[in-house]
């Protein structure tokens, strides 16, 4: 290479070069032949490309996700490989985790990176899902966290008044079984009246509606929350409630860190109800989903059977951005500061709270049935 | 504003991120001309490479190759009549025509220069609307946005062409299409039986591909020959500026379409440049040359495509709702920087806005200059014979079109909406009203089942916007009444040909006519609110295409009504017609040939084998010749999708 680079003038300076040239090469074959201590042979991924399959279309939640990932599993991840971001959009991320299921070697090279509405159908039931999230090694898996807030138009100011609101409590909802779900048991849980309209693009179109005043009862992610809410609260034209709250390693509701002040579902339900809800299967049914579409919400697998050097890489690169200086400083705004947890750390609390029990599912279909007309 | 405006621009004359912006600009022209492939696909590319830069620098490539892809893709619409990305379909539809009479240069110029006007007045009312956009875009809810997509159909009234019953079946139908897949009411998914590709709906990338793209290909190499015999490059560039001078208003009028379009959330760039040339022909006094090559459309489009992607960024920067997914990943790379769009962002970031303004407005008028400075070789392409061409962009057509899902069943859907294209424009059925019908099915009916949850009773068509929408949309319909009644003292004019009877005009309807009996049927197991587009759609649908096979089993409307007659004599000879509909269906033929090969050998085989045969024994090129043009044709198809594009293939 070094001698490619030479151009036309002076000779002696060509020679120069050259000799130059002879001597790195030398030198760089020597180090290929003589391989240095304690690094008996070259890291799995050296050299190998890894393909990050997405099951949504470039520019959604899931796939700024994985793009922010990808760049640095790129840097830590022993070997350096290249990773490159495959998208396989269709059927709310059906076809594409069936896609994976059905087609993914366990060579360590294509990673899922699969999310809340890849998690829901599959804690459904859905007759179309093939896969199956027992069967995957987890590497990574970060969440988000969700707060409830209303119009002032309601009345209501705190959790007391969420029963008794001035004007009916209308919901901007994309359809019952996206990550919305969430939030619709969230209102079940609390025993509030809230009417659903469903038929949304996103949630952004929705706070736009809020914006406009068509609907007055919204929840918004953390990184919306803080810079489009908050505004909107400052100004007196939105008013937070409670969060949905993160679940831990145990199970259990606690505060979200995005929003320290703010009261949980769990909570809510003790000032509302006077009592805990934990023994209630629609709280159950809340956790499940909850877990699903926000704590555990954005989780990257490779299939069973990949090597175990391949895994060890992966989980390590997880350990080592987390202390890279710019991965910290882009996180705080890309993650909105929630943190991420190696996959084997978190595998198997992801996969029980996967795992419902058979009254629970039975509980949601039979409310998407009766409350939503959705037939599973 | 000014010191923020004057601050912007010394950082965006900063050589290090203009060399940049004219690399994201290279990356934009380069995938606008490759058909299918459009904005998307130009930002992923600079993505790896703009996470090392910093935002300003960023935001400048991005910007220089988004703002770019829809003046670029006119080359393609233009010279070969395959939509060089959705959105510039009209500029196929208007543009083609005028190169096959030898007019490319003509069109071409007075494309750039209209894109180039669109994306300054774009950059322009991005300055202007930043104060007063919001409450704007706020003021447009749901009945309004309904509306405006009512409005927006009915702009297809104007495409009709000269039968049109078949135009308002083509609409209808295009609204049919619309509704395959995802219900936004209730969760039903219509018309997918089963397969898992269809569940979120036709892409419009497809359907253009299909209907306009395939279909021409098709048309063209059945002729035989090359595009145009005539090349008109010296003057043509004169006239075209000339064009544009003459219908500046158009212009103007397409430009701001478009921005509004772009602004309101949800419509598309497809639906924006649809609805430019929509209103350029509902306002035209003559309309007998539309859809034969008519400036005018083109002008209008041209202008509306490029202003539309500055619309684009009101809500993704001020409201953090991205009307497109080129706008959300731009938005995904803010992310990185700790730039957070939404209400504070004119705030906290003003320098970063006008940077991204200036970079509009800049790369807008670099591109158009590239594209001038490409277009004299690339015209003189026309002159060869068409099946040299032919090979190579039928399967960047694929390629693109499996880019969409990476399913198989995407590329046979293509060929299929070919196929269907073909038909239609070999039998006089306007393709144009089906395009718009299909953009604007989802949106409309979304924010119909939004206002009617939303609002109580029928309140909400007192509102100002809906009161004004309205009038726009009733007003052609009784103004057409009333001339009507005027005019009925005169004796209608006299039939132009003497009745004759054709076959396959009559095939093409019943077809029609099948398919929306069928969709009768299926939507009668769809609940109520997922069946009631579909209804609202066949059932008038089927009626007006019964009517329209009556008529023509009756000899009536018989009249040559495709466009090929108009400018090719030898195209009304029957034996003529025979002659091309053998070699039309033996193109298609060799292309689903492939597209089956492609599942058994993989895209790399498939591909060479195909386009070796086809330039052996279509083309009937020399075999040393043919060997060396494939090996060189589809391996920069491979360096490129591997190295460049970062393609997946089949």
């Amino acid at each position: 290479m070094g001698l490619s680079l030479i151009g036309p003038p002076a000779a002696a300076s060509t020679r120069k070069q050259a000799v130059l040239g002879v001597t790195l090469i030398l030198m760089l074959s020597t180090l290929a032949v003589i391989p240095p201590e304690g690094q008996a042979q070259p890291p799995f991924y050296a050299g190998k490309t890894i393909e990050l399959l997405v099951t949504f279309a470039p520019g959604g939640g899931t796939d700024l996700d994985a793009r922010f990932f990808a760049s640095f599993f790129e840097k830590h991840t022993p070997g350096n490989p290249r990773v490159v971001v495959r998208n396989m959009a269709g059927g709310g991320g059906v076809t594409g985790a069936n896609w994976y299921w059905n087609n993914a070697k366990n060579d360590g090279l294509m990673i899922i990176a699969a999310s809340g509405s890849n998690k829901i159908p599959f804690i459904l039931g859905v007759p179309q899902v093939q896969y199956d999230f027992r069967k995957w090694k987890l590497i990574k898996v970060n969440g988000v966290g969700g707060a409830v807030y209303v119009s002032p138009r309601t009345g209501i100011r705190k959790v007391e008044d969420l029963l008794k609101p001035q004007e009916r409590l209308v919901y901007g909802s994309i359809s019952p079984t996206s990550v919305d779900l969430t939030t619709l048991l969230a209102y079940e849980v609390l025993g509030m009246d809230v009417k659903a309209v469903f038929g949304f693009e996103g949630r952004g179109p929705v706070r736009l509606a809020f914006e406009r005043g068509e609907i007055s009862i919204d929840h918004q992610t953390t990184p919306a929350f803080s810079s489009q809410v908050g505004p909107m609260v400052r100004e007196g034209k939105a008013v937070p409630i409670f969060s949905l709250g993160q679940l831990n390693e145990r199970g259990q509701i606690v505060r979200d860190p995005g929003f320290p002040d703010l009261p949980t579902v769990y909570e809510a339900f003790q000032i509302l109800h006077k009592n805990k809800p934990d023994g209630y299967i629609r709280y159950k049914a809340f956790r499940s989903i909850l877990s699903a579409g926000f704590s555990f919400q954005k989780t990257f697998w490779v299939p069973e059977g990949t090597p175990e050097d391949a895994i060890r890489a992966l989980r390590e690169a997880v350990d080592r951005m987390q202390r890279d200086p710019a991965f910290q400083q882009q996180a705080k705004v890309v993650l909105e500061g929630y943190p991420v947890t190696r996959g084997d750390l978190a595998e198997a609390t992801v996969l029980r709270s996967l795992n419902i029990t058979l009254d629970v599912r039975q509980y949601i279909l039979n409310l998407l049935r009766t409350k939503f007309n959705v037939v599973i | 504003m000014a010191e923020a405006i004057a601050a912007a621009a010394a950082i965006f004359l900063d050589p290090v991120r203009l060399g940049l912006m004219m690399l994201g600009i290279c990356a934009g022209i380069l995938v606008g001309i490759l058909p299918g492939l459009g904005g998307i696909v130009a930002v992923s590319i600079m993505l790896p490479f703009i996470y090392k830069l910093d935002a300003m620098a960023a935001l400048a490539t991005m910007t220089g190759a988004v703002a770019v892809v829809h003046t670029s893709d006119t080359i393609t619409s233009v010279l070969l009549g395959a939509p060089g990305s959705a959105s510039s379909t009209p500029s196929a539809l208007e543009g083609h025509p005028l190169a096959r009479r030898g007019q490319a240069a003509r069109a071409l110029s007075a494309a750039y220069l209209a894109s180039l006007i669109g994306g300054i007045i774009g950059a322009i009312g991005l300055t202007l609307s930043i104060p007063i956009a919001r409450p704007l875009v706020l003021t447009f809810g749901s009945p309004e946005l309904f509306m405006l997509c009512a409005l927006g159909v009915s702009f297809a009234g104007g495409l009709l062409g000269k039968a049109p019953l078949k135009g308002i079946a083509a609409g209808l139908f295009g609204l049919l299409l619309g509704t395959v897949g995802p219900t936004p009411a209730v969760a039903e998914l219509r018309f997918t039986f089963g397969q898992m590709f269809l569940a979120d709906g036709f892409n419009v990338v497809i359907v253009a591909l299909g209907l306009f793209g395939i279909a021409e290909m098709i048309s063209i190499l059945s002729r035989g020959g090359g595009i145009s015999q005539r090349i008109d490059l010296g003057t043509g560039w004169a006239e075209g500026v000339r064009d544009v001078i003459r219908h500046r208003w158009l212009v103007v009028r397409g430009s701001l379409v478009g921005m509004w379009v772009g602004i309101l959330p949800a419509l598309g760039a497809t639906a924006g440049s649809m609805m430019a040339y929509g209103q350029a022909v509902a306002t035209a006094k003559d309309k007998e040359n539309f859809g034969k090559g008519d400036i005018r459309g083109l002008i209008a489009a041209e202008a509306s495509n490029n202003s539309v992607m500055a619309g684009d960024l009101i809500p993704t920067l001020l409201f953090s709702v991205p009307g497109s997914a080129t706008a959300a990943l731009m938005v995904g790379a803010l992310l990185r920087y700790g730039i957070l769009p939404g209400p504070r962002f004119v705030t906290d970031h003003l320098d970063l806005m006008y940077v991204i303004v200036w970079s509009f407005a800049f790369s807008s008028a670099v591109g158009a200059g590239l594209c001038f400075l490409l277009s004299p070789s690339l015209a003189r392409l026309t002159r060869l014979p068409f099946s040299y061409i032919a090979p190579p962009v039928l399967l960047t057509m694929l390629l693109g079109a499996y880019q969409v899902s990476n399913a198989m069943g995407e590329i046979w859907l293509l060929l299929l909406l070919g196929l269907f294209g073909w038909g239609m424009k070999q039998t006089g059925w306007p393709r144009a009203p089906l395009l718009i019908g299909y953009v604007l099915a989802l949106p409309m009916e979304r924010y119909f089942w939004l206002t009617l949850n939303l609002y109580e009773g029928y309140t909400w068509l007192l509102r100002p916007w809906v009161v004004v929408f309205g009038v726009l949309l009733v007003a052609p319909f009784a103004w057409g009444f009333l001339r009507r009644r005027r005019d009925r003292a005169v004796p209608a004019t006299s039939q132009t040909s003497a009745p004759q009877r054709r076959r396959l005009p009559t095939l093409v309807g019943v077809l029609f006519a099948v398919l929306f009996a069928g969709a009768v049927v299926e939507a009668n197991r769809y609940q109520p609110a997922a069946r009631l587009l579909p209804w609202a759609v066949a059932i008038p649908g089927l009626l007006v295409v019964l009517a329209q096979v009556f008529q023509e089993s009756r000899g009536r409307a018989t009249e040559a009504d495709d466009d090929e007659a108009d400018e090719d004599p030898a195209a009304t000879d029957p034996l003529e017609r025979k002659r091309r509909a053998g070699r039309a269906i033996a193109h298609l033929g060799g292309i689903v040939a492939c597209a089956a090969l492609i599942s058994v050998l993989g895209f790399r085989a498939a591909t060479a084998l195909y386009m070796l045969a086809a330039l052996l024994v279509v083309a009937r090129m020399a075999p040393v010749k043919a060997v060396l043009y494939t090996a060189v044709a589809i391996g920069s198809l491979w360096f490129l999708g591997d190295n460049v594009l970062g393609l997946k293939w089949p």
